[in-house]
């Protein structure tokens, strides 16, 4: 089992090296669809044995599994598996060879960046590993390489490594108040137990500069800036790990902090995340209603669905814990497909603007039921995931008394769904514009995907195995206290 | 009298307390003390053009030019004592008396401050440094005049650039001025000296070394180097400094010229002794430990020569609005090193 | 012996804050960068001057490590991976000005302080002044990534930034677990390669490395 795990890491590593021979651009695509299908099916057996609530170590105090971790893993292994079928089919036709390879090896090394932080338990070495998820994406999305992709991948490195400075900072200061603790275990457990013992005021400025710092990656209002234009101007498959699952990774680093903090009441976390939270899901709806292009539009859904996250962790009871998790594993399947949906509109019309792309249902069926299907999964509409996860999280506030919250949250929720089912919905079925373009056909590989992709995403509305609702309660277990 | 300035803010006056070595006031002392101050006076007269034809030597040596001798500003100033002087007739008693002020002011100055001894002489305590720097400003203040009094075109063109270049300035001196003495406890210079003195541990401080660099850099404003001004310019539209000297002849000049130079190394001493290397001054009054602290005195200035030199032949002189950057900026390290230093503790 | 390190590093650290306070000022991107391999020197001679009594071989690490990442390696991967003529440049247009800038330095310089002196209140660290200084050298980093518009300062804004985080780290973690040093060889080139990267894919569709003009991407709001 545990060289399982360690397979897992190594499998992206073994991939991107293979690509750094020459010549194996035809193989590069293959090789990287085989060892993400691979790491998937390891991913699964890892979490069918942490499920019942045991822990894998793998190097004792640095590298672990529990369940939580378990379950961001196979989060990350399905969409990296789905984002490289993807890839062989929409990438490539229009790029060089050697660019093609220089892409794949990149994803791989992503990949592998995005895998590990789950694994380590040792707050330095995540700060690490977060930073290298940046800076080993910023190339990825300024793939296009149009003016306007280098400028939203300037953007992006550029805001996200202020956060992650000020993140250090803030990780610096907590190992002081660690050390002041007279404790030098700087794991998620080891911060836990040393909790009561730590200086408040150096847990204060740690935890808004950490929140600060992380809260850049996440995409928190107000420091989003880059995600609607990183998340827009990548490679749809790109888009895909980003939204799915790279904010989603670096908001468990979050949730996994919480618990620390609490410990120390006058840093008001539950305040802190509330308000940021609510703050992101506002301003993400508003933007969503102002949108002119597709992908910034599910770009924003995106930050929503960090703040719903967020806003559920604040409530800090189990059923609040349970639906935050839950809200993960449905918006990372959610999200990945919504992006391989928008994707494939936009190969199919060429253009990212809502206004010109209308009456999709005459050109495209395909892409069209996958862009419907996507937003009204990702809004919250039954029977889907979403919509579940989102009921949980209303039931846990108010059962915990936060009516205000809640009101809020569901206002927004419903602006949300509104936005944007009425853009998709005008993509979709409005009148078809006259055009003499030729109707471009949709890649095989990403049909296929989007038939993967659509599994969980209807099945996870109705049916849970069993195993993933164990591995989720344990989870939200492990992530409550 | 001096002012003394604790940490509390209070301003109270000190009585002038007699010197180490010396535990009354006497007559011998009296003496001895006008002595000692006769030779500060000497020094800084004697020195002050060497310093300048120094100067110009290693700038000219710099540019792989052969330069005029070392002591060529003696051989200046004896020609121009021997010369005729011509006043114009529409000036005022302002052109007259301002040569005079000019040469007087550095000499008063020099009473003030610790050129050779690191003890307080007779007239230590009739100023502080901010007597210091006030009469510094006199002195720029009766250049203006006069530029303006002779009706020269391009005297108020100068006159009007030094004024700005002297106010823009004048903050920093005064936050190096009140950082040095929340130091020190004191704003009369020899105490500032000894407290860098003894102990040791005094001297290293984050705002210290802040403090030189500022000071440094108002050095080169308020003596017109580069990067404020050129001062081997001849051209009369660019000058700043240098307009002061256009009007003036004969022993009128040769004072100004002397005041000018004395004003640098009277300011160079201020840096050297009091803010950056407190040591290698005399505790005694003694002839051979004073030639010995004339001797230190004059390589610590040839040090602060070899500074300027680099600077001067590093940059290049700044255009008119960009002086503001470069003052702006001592004056931040100034206001810096103030904050270092109340809040660094 | 003690004392006299404390003292030196005092010196130092006031160097450390005009260098950050110079990045901003400069016109130059090549001053700029000079400046950056001054700080990054000072930030290794204040973890040497840390570490002396009592030794410590974490802190002599990172500043050896130090001194070959940030004042060695990164100024050779920009100088390459940048076109030459992009260093000659002086910047003209700033979003602020520089009198403005400087007052927003201070300003920072006090919030630094401001943070600092409750900290040290709270806790036990080797030197009190770095741990302000350093979050003063953040702030101060973030200020010269909003004024400027070029790239290479940007870049440098970054890198002084956590040159700001690693002078208040020494002071208080100087056993911290190996990840100081692992961060700072490993994964600063890096950023610095990808960075140049960028910025030469920027100069080579745009002809100038004004990332700061790059205003396509915009919302109504």
């Amino acid at each position: 089992m545990v060289i399982m795990a360690w397979l897992i890491l190594a499998l992206p590593v073994v991939a991107a090296l293979v690509l750094a021979a020459p010549r194996s651009e035809r193989i590069g695509a293959k090789v990287t669809i085989a060892c993400a299908v691979v790491s998937f099916a390891l991913s699964i057996a890892v979490m069918l044995s942490v499920q019942g609530g045991g822990r894998l170590v793998l190097v004792p105090h640095w590298f672990e599994i529990d369940p939580l971790s378990a379950l961001l893993l196979l989060l990350v292994t399905f969409v990296s598996s789905t984002a490289a079928i993807y890839s062989s089919g929409s990438i490539g036709k229009s790029q060089g060879t050697v660019r093609t390879r220089l892409y794949y090896a990149n994803f791989n090394l992503f990949v592998f960046s995005m895998l590990s932080i789950p694994l380590i338990i040792e707050l330095g070495l995540v700060w690490i590993a977060v930073e290298l998820t940046t800076l080993l994406s910023v190339l990825l999305v300024s793939f296009a390489g149009t003016g306007e992709a280098l400028e939203a991948a300037w953007k992006y490195m550029l805001l996200t490594l202020i956060g992650a400075t000020t993140a250090v900072l803030g990780v610096l200061i907590l190992f002081w108040a660690l050390q002041s603790a007279g404790s030098a275990d700087f794991t998620w457990s080891g911060l836990r137990d040393a909790a009561h013992g730590m200086p408040a005021i150096l847990v204060r400025i740690a935890f808004v500069l950490i929140l600060v710092g992380y809260g850049t990656k996440v995409g928190l209002v107000p420091l989003h800036a880059w995600l609607p234009d990183a998340h827009s101007q990548a490679p749809s498959p790109v888009c895909a790990l980003l939204s799915g699952v790279e904010t989603t990774v670096v908001l468990y680093v979050l949730l996994r902090l919480r618990g620390v903090f609490l410990d120390v009441p006058s840093t008001h976390v539950q305040t802190w995340f509330a308000v940021s939270g609510l703050l992101s899901v506002g301003v993400a709806v508003l933007l969503i209603l102002q949108t002119q292009d597709f992908k910034r539009m599910f770009a924003f859904s995106t930050v929503e669905h960090m703040g719903i996250v967020l806003t559920a962790a604040s409530f800090a009871t189990p059923l609040g814990d349970a639906a935050a998790v839950w809200q993960i594993l449905a918006h990372a399947v959610t999200k990945s497909f919504c992006f391989y949906a928008a994707g494939s509109t936009l190969l199919v019309t060429g253009t990212r603007s809502i206004a010109e792309v209308s009456g999709l249902i005459g050109k495209s069926k395909r892409a069209s039921a996958a862009l419907l299907l996507g937003a009204l999964a990702i809004s919250g509409a039954p029977p889907f995931a979403v919509f579940l996860s989102e009921l949980a999280i209303l039931r846990a506030g108010l059962l915990s008394g936060h009516y205000v919250v809640i009101g809020l949250l569901a206002t927004f929720i419903a602006m949300g769904f509104f936005g944007v089912l009425f853009h998709v919905v005008n993509m979709t079925c409005g009148r078809p514009k006259v055009d003499h373009l030729p109707r471009l056909p949709l890649p095989l590989a990403c049909s296929v995907t989007l038939a993967i992709a659509a599994v969980p995403v209807v099945l996870l509305g109705v049916w849970i195995p069993p195993s993933l609702l164990r591995l989720l309660l344990q989870a939200a277990a492990v992530s409550g206290g | 009298m001096g002012l003394a300035i604790g940490r509390s803010g209070m301003i109270a006056p000190t009585t002038a307390t007699p010197p180490v070595g010396a535990c009354y006031v006497s007559r011998s002392y009296m003496i001895e003390s006008a002595a000692l101050n006769l030779c500060q006076l000497a020094f800084v007269l004697g020195v002050s053009p060497l310093l300048a034809g120094i100067l110009q030597k290693s700038k000219e040596l710099v540019q792989s030019k052969r330069g005029p001798g070392i002591l060529q500003p003696y051989r200046d100033l004896r020609k121009l004592f021997a010369k005729d002087e011509a006043v114009s007739e529409q000036s005022s008693w302002i052109l007259v008396v301002t040569p005079y002020v000019i040469f007087v002011v550095p000499l008063i100055v020099t009473l003030l401050i610790p050129v050779l001894t690191d003890f307080p002489l007779f007239f230590a305590f009739v100023g502080d440094m901010l007597a210091v720097g006030f009469i510094l400003a006199m002195s720029g203040f009766f250049f203006s005049l006069a530029a303006i009094d002779a009706g020269n075109p391009y005297g108020p063109m100068g006159a009007s650039r030094t004024r700005m270049v002297g106010f823009l300035v004048e903050p920093v001196i005064i936050i190096v001025l009140f950082t040095v003495s929340f130091v020190a406890d004191s704003t009369i210079p020899y105490i500032v000296q000894q407290h860098w003195l003894r102990p040791p541990a005094n001297f290293f401080s984050a705002s210290h070394i802040l403090l030189i660099i500022a000071f440094f850099m108002v050095i080169l404003a308020e003596t017109g180097r580069i990067p404020v001004d050129n001062s081997s310019g001849h051209f009369e539209l660019a000058m700043i400094d240098e307009s002061k000297a256009l009007e003036f002849s004969g022993s009128s000049l040769a004072l100004v010229k002397w005041g000018g130079y004395m004003k640098f190394t009277v300011l160079a001493i201020v840096l050297v002794n009091v803010l950056t290397t407190p040591w290698g001054l005399a505790s005694l009054g003694t002839i051979p430990s004073m030639l010995l602290a004339s001797a230190l005195v004059f390589a610590k200035l040839l040090t602060v020569l070899v500074l300027i030199v680099i600077v001067e032949s590093s940059f290049s002189k700044l255009r008119l609005f960009r002086i503001t950057d470069f003052v702006g900026a001592a004056f931040i390290v100034s206001v810096t090193a103030m904050v270092t230093e109340l809040l660094g503790q | 012996m003690t004392a006299w390190l404390y003292h030196l590093n005092a010196l130092v650290l006031g160097l450390f804050i005009l260098t950050a306070i110079a990045m901003v000022v400069t016109r130059q991107i090549s001053a700029c960068l000079q400046v950056f391999i001054l700080q990054s020197l000072l930030l290794a001679a204040s973890a040497f001057l840390l570490g002396g009594s009592p030794w410590s071989w974490h802190l002599f690490a990172l500043g050896c490590v130090t001194i070959a990442s940030k004042a060695i390696l990164i100024p050779w991967i920009l100088r390459s991976m940048i076109p030459a003529e992009v260093y000659v440049r002086r910047e003209l247009s700033q979003s602020v000005q520089v009198p403005a800038a400087l007052v927003a330095a201070f300003g920072l310089l006090l919030v630094g302080y401001a943070l600092g002196i409750p900290l040290n209140a709270a806790a036990h660290s080797l030197s009190p002044a770095n741990v302000s200084l350093g979050i003063a050298g953040l702030l101060i980093g973030l200020l010269l990534l909003v004024v400027r518009r070029e790239a290479v300062p940007q870049i440098l804004g970054i890198l002084g930034m956590e040159n700001g985080a690693f002078l208040a780290g020494i002071a208080i973690a100087p056993d911290f677990p190996l990840i100081a040093e692992l961060a700072i060889a490993f994964d600063v080139p890096v950023l610095a390669f990808i960075v140049a990267v960028l910025a030469r894919a920027v100069y080579q569709k745009t002809g100038s490395t004004e990332v700061g003009s790059l205003s396509a991407l915009r919302e109504l709001i």
